[in-house]
């Protein structure tokens, strides 16, 4: 394997060289043979055949396409045969891999009522998709065909699009030649993106990665959940866990040693509260995942705002605890507050765990969990999450977490567990093809400068040249390290890691600082121009009025400069004359100006990068979004 | 109340007036400063200045001396007026100044200080030594600030409606480490090295900033902060005796920096109630409040405000003392006076064009923050004056215009009326 594995990287490596090169021959070629086909179809037959044709096309173009551009190049055949097995080989562990994930969840459910969750939740999970594609393609065998076809997620998708963006088009019978060619570019530069995943990870079979954050209240049992968490899947040991519970008990603190896992500090453990987002990784069969564990004291909401903003998928923890979950979600409670964030840090996909129901006050009371779910859910519906989940666990006892909650103590839940709803949460939005973009959240001296953060869009590999923002330094890519501490050559998008930068010092990086590609980079400006949704402020807002802003990770002070428009509530239509001041619940357009140069992104190209909140006073005051950059 | 409120417009005036003389300059050494502490005698002024009169009679250049001669003589008249010192002493500045159109306009002021002036001066310069005044009006109460966080530390002062930042470093600390294998300790050890090393710096550049001649210079010190080391700091052998026996209060901020200095205060206005800065924010936010609630119980813009004035609805007139617009007076042909607004760099002069297309007569200019200072009271408001320092300041400044008002009744600005159903774009 370690042959096959440096013959790989060889390879890899020559492709990369040749690679301009070659790309531009492939998009030529694949041009060429798309519009014919597409052209002929197009017309006459409708929608379904040119679907079917091209998705049968770009199907097993999927499992080629490493190989297909390499393949002129005669002097590789060797290599490239090898490569080609290779790919097979992990093709097909792709396959029985995921098949032993559900065959080992049907195993794993020894009770015949705990099968059906499962089930249930994997048909709930297909079931968004499918109507999509039936309605689209009126073709059901496709479905099933995509149904039955076991790739990852993101292959998928990023078909999908691609069979959405061509039926559009169809229907439209848009014959004209010039559409059609700007479709294949589109088409292209999709491929091109699993092209660039394929080509950066070779024939290696990769997890992907997801980050979740677990928010909710003081005391609410996140870091003892995460550090539960962290032991049912065996990333930490149990001797590791032996050890906190001795040193617990010696300090007196006895219930605290599962959090000790995610609270690292003396600090921390000395008050049993998280103040710096804690980070750990574990890994299921089918993902690997980074644990951000926030803080849920309000001092430390700016700390869990950066958490939040490198998250694909939240957890919000309540307490049932008698006492604990009233405070929590009243008003001044962070759960309403930390829900609020990560919807404008971008966390769409939350579920709600509902903690500590084995405490006896509660006592897995099905009254108790019913009660604490029907003030949060229509709350969180105004926010505007979908499909959230809610789950009874015990953070503490570990029910609910990768076991079903036994059967005796609430029979009245059949939903699925949180690691379960984990790996089916699904990972969108993930630009491959997109320029590179970084935005740092923490950074380390060792033996070189470090920068610590998640991967917003594009792909990186080592011996990349790339430009550091806003000070415009250019960088190059000394070594790559994910998550779990393994050196790598390259990451993608939604990936957290660490890379080790040459030709920068560690005093010349802050944290919110982009590093970005050195051809498409990143805008730094202190000027822009933003639509700005007021959530509660003391008393009004007006021009001069300044604040902190979040945005990604950086933490910069800002003035409104000028109030241009506000917005009518409902229609959103643009007042002529600029408002004079700003009250609670309003929404205006203003020009911000930030104190020194910030990396933002308008939201429609990066959402990532566009939207922020402020706070002032240590509270959340709005939350808006980035329109228009001034340079 | 009104006792309070006069002073604080004389203390407008005073520093106006400061302003005004720091920037003057004369000949020579024509330009007198003379200022008498309280319960001095005027007859020993008096013979000082005719014992300087012969001095200066002996200036070489004729040109010097006779202005230096007559500026003493003024002085002289002037100080012949009075037949004992103020209560709180007295100041008299006398010279011949370049205006700004460089012209020579012969200065001569002299006014009881709205408080007692303990310096007793009497300088010949080419310009006024104003000093001593500026002084008078910054000697409120001092309250330093010390803003500590993760990310680094911040020294400020409040006084009066000044705040000052003095100093502001970051630092770099370790951030949590994640589950760290056998260099756990290591790090854990690192880290708390770095803490320290924080702690120590912080303390040392606290005694640069608030201690001078081995004395606290201020009346009282804040500590704000996130997290723990505004409590590390307090309770820290490093941190001066002298400065932990001044700690006043110790406020939980979210963020350092200025947004953290700003909220320190905000957060500490109990203990510093009597300190100008704090009250003008709790007027500001008292407007501000009147806004959000609507009930048409506020005024801003100066063409609103002067028509709340003339109905005498203004209760509190609340003005920028740095306002520079002007109030003209302005007369047509037919003796018709009428007034008009302008910022005095506008190069805007349309109202000097009458309704008839005839150019108008400028009569008189004044800034309109000395003419509301001057005939406030005939329109029966207290009037308060803020700078733009604080946060709230700022917001009235820019987003206001400067000038506005508290109304006792409601009043229906046209403004108000036409707000039309068209007010928004149509997409």
């Amino acid at each position: 394997m370690s042959d096959n594995l440096a013959k790989d990287l060889e390879n890899k490596a020559q492709i990369g060289e040749a690679k301009p090169k070659k790309k531009f021959d492939f998009s030529a070629a694949a041009k060429k043979s798309f519009t014919p086909s597409f052209g002929f179809q197009a017309p006459g037959a409708g929608n379904a055949y040119a679907y079917q044709d091209f998705s049968s096309y770009a199907q097993p173009q999927q499992g080629q396409q490493p190989a297909q551009p390499a393949q002129p190049e005669a002097p590789q055949t060797m290599t490239l045969e090898d490569f080609k097995k290779q790919k097979q080989a992990t093709n097909l562990n792709i396959r029985t891999g995921t098949k032993k994930v559900l065959s080992l969840s049907k195993k794993d459910d020894e009770k015949p009522a705990a099968k059906e969750p499962v089930k249930e939740e994997v048909k709930e999970q297909k079931k968004p998709e499918a109507p999509k594609e039936t309605k689209e393609t009126k073709d059901v065998k496709e479905v099933k065909e995509v149904k039955e076809t076991k790739e990852t997620k993101e292959t998928k998708e990023a078909k999908e699009t691609k069979e959405t963006k061509e039926t559009k088009d169809t229907k439209a019978k848009t014959a004209e030649e010039a559409k059609v060619d700007a479709d294949a570019v589109i088409k292209e530069q999709e491929q091109m993106d699993q092209e660039v995943v394929q080509d950066l990870f070779g024939g290696k079979e990769l997890k992907e990665h997801m980050s979740i954050i677990f928010m909710g209240h003081v005391d609410a049992g996140k870091s003892t959940m995460g550090g539960n968490l962290l032991y049912l899947t065996g990333s930490v040991d149990k001797r590791t866990i032996d050890k906190y519970e001795k040193e617990a008990l010696d300090a007196g603190r006895q219930g605290w040693y599962l959090s000790w896992v995610m609270d690292t500090n003396k600090e921390e453990r000395n008050e049993g509260k998280t103040i710096e987002v804690g980070r750990a990784v574990f890994e299921t069969e089918k993902r690997r995942y980074t644990i951000l564990d926030a803080p849920g004291h309000k001092m430390y909401v700016p700390s869990m705002i950066g958490g939040a903003s490198q998250a694909d998928a939240g957890i919000l923890v309540i307490s049932a605890r008698a006492g604990e979950y009233e405070t929590g979600f009243e008003k001044g409670g962070q759960t309403r507050e930390h829900a609020v964030l990560a919807k404008t840090q971008g966390v769409d996909r939350l579920c709600v765990a509902v903690n500590k129901l084995d405490d006896p006050t509660v006592n897995w009371s099905k009254e108790r969990y019913d009660e604490c779910i029907s003030k949060v859910a229509p709350f969180l519906k105004a926010l505007g999450y979908t499909n959230v989940l809610f789950m009874p666990v015990s953070g503490y006892t570990g029910a609910g977490l990768k076991e079903p909650v036994s059967k005796e103590l609430a029979p009245w839940y059949d939903g699925p567990t949180l690691l379960e709803w984990l790996d089916a949460v699904p990972c969108e939005n993930r630009k491959a093809s997109a320029p590179f973009m970084l935005p740092v959240s923490s950074k380390t001296k060792d033996l070189g400068t470090v920068v610590e953060g998640k991967i917003e869009s594009g792909t990186v590999r080592k011996g990349d040249q790339l430009l550091m923002m806003p000070n415009k330094r250019p960088v190059e890519v000394a070594t790559i390290i994910n998550e779990g501490e393994e050196e790598i050559t390259g990451a993608m998008v939604g990936e957290q890691v660490k890379i080790k930068l040459k030709g920068i010092d560690e005093e010349d990086i802050q944290i919110g600082f982009v590093l970005t590609s050195s051809k498409n980079p990143i805008k730094a400006v202190t000027r822009f121009e933003a639509t700005v949704a007021i959530l509660d402020i003391k008393n009004i807002l007006t021009a001069g009025f300044s604040c902190v802003m979040h945005v990604h990770t950086a933490v910069e002070e800002v003035q409104f400069v000028k109030l241009l428009h506000k917005l009518e509530k409902g229609t959103n239509r643009k007042s002529k004359k600029p408002p004079a001041f700003a009250k609670k619940g309003m929404k205006v357009i203003a020009e911000l100006q930030t104190e020194s140069a910030v990396c933002i992104e308008e939201f429609e190209k990066t959402p990532q990068l566009g939207r922020f909140t402020l706070r002032d006073q240590g509270q959340t005051i709005a939350i808006g979004k980035v329109t228009k950059i001034i340079e | 109340m009104s006792t309070q409120a006069d002073r604080n417009i004389e203390i407008w005036k005073i520093k106006k007036l400061v302003k005004n003389l720091h920037e003057a300059r004369g000949n020579g050494t024509s330009m007198i400063s003379l200022i008498m502490p309280p319960k001095s005698q005027i007859p020993q002024y008096t013979k000082m200045l005719t014992d300087e009169y012969g001095t200066a009679s002996n200036i070489k250049s004729r040109v010097n001396r006779l202005s230096v001669l007559s500026a003493i003589s003024s002085t002289q008249q002037r100080l012949k007026m009075y037949t004992r010192c103020p209560p709180n002493g007295l100041v008299i500045f006398c010279g011949e100044a370049m205006n700004s159109e460089g012209k020579l306009r012969k200065l001569l002021i002299d006014f009881e200080p709205f408080k007692p002036i303990n310096t007793s001066l009497y300088l010949c310069d080419s310009k006024f030594h104003v000093e001593a005044l500026a002084e008078l009006m910054e000697s409120d109460d001092r309250f330093g600030f010390i803003v500590m966080d993760g990310n680094g530390a911040l020294f400020g002062t409040l006084s009066g409606n000044t705040r000052e930042v003095l100093a502001k470093f970051t630092v770099d600390l370790p951030k949590k480490h994640g589950r760290g294998g056998q260099s756990a300790l290591r790090f854990a050890r690192l880290r708390d090295e770095k803490r320290h090393n924080y702690v120590r710096k912080v303390a040392e550049v606290a005694v640069q900033c608030f201690i001078t001649n081995d004395k606290v210079n201020v009346n009282g010190l804040v500590l704000a902060g996130s997290a723990d080391f505004k409590n590390i700091l307090s309770g820290s052998d490093l941190f001066d005796l002298r400065l932990q026996q001044k700690i006043v209060q110790i406020v939980d901020v979210s963020y350092g920096g200025e947004n953290g200095f700003n909220q320190a205060i905000e957060l500490s206005g109990e203990s510093l109630s009597n300190v100008k800065f704090v009250q003008e924010k709790k007027l500001l936010s008292k407007y501000f409040e009147e806004i959000a609630k609507d009930q048409g119980l506020y005024c801003y813009g100066h063409e609103d405000t002067l028509k709340a004035l003339d109905a005498s609805a203004i209760e509190t007139l609340i003005v920028w003392e740095n306002l520079e617009l002007i109030r003209y007076t302005l007369r047509d042909g037919e003796n018709n006076e009428s007034i008009a607004f302008a910022m005095p760099d506008s190069s805007n002069k349309d109202y000097l064009i009458g309704k008839d297309g005839q150019e108008l007569e400028v009569i008189d200019e004044k800034p309109f923050v000395e003419w509301l200072a001057e005939n406030y009271t005939d329109y029966g408001a207290t009037l308060e004056f803020v700078t733009d320092k604080s946060s709230e300041g700022s917001q009235f400044v820019r987003g206001f215009g400067g000038v506005g008002g508290l109304l006792r009744y409601k009043l229906n600005f046209e403004q108000l009326v036409d707000e039309s159903d068209d007010e928004f774009y149509s997409d």
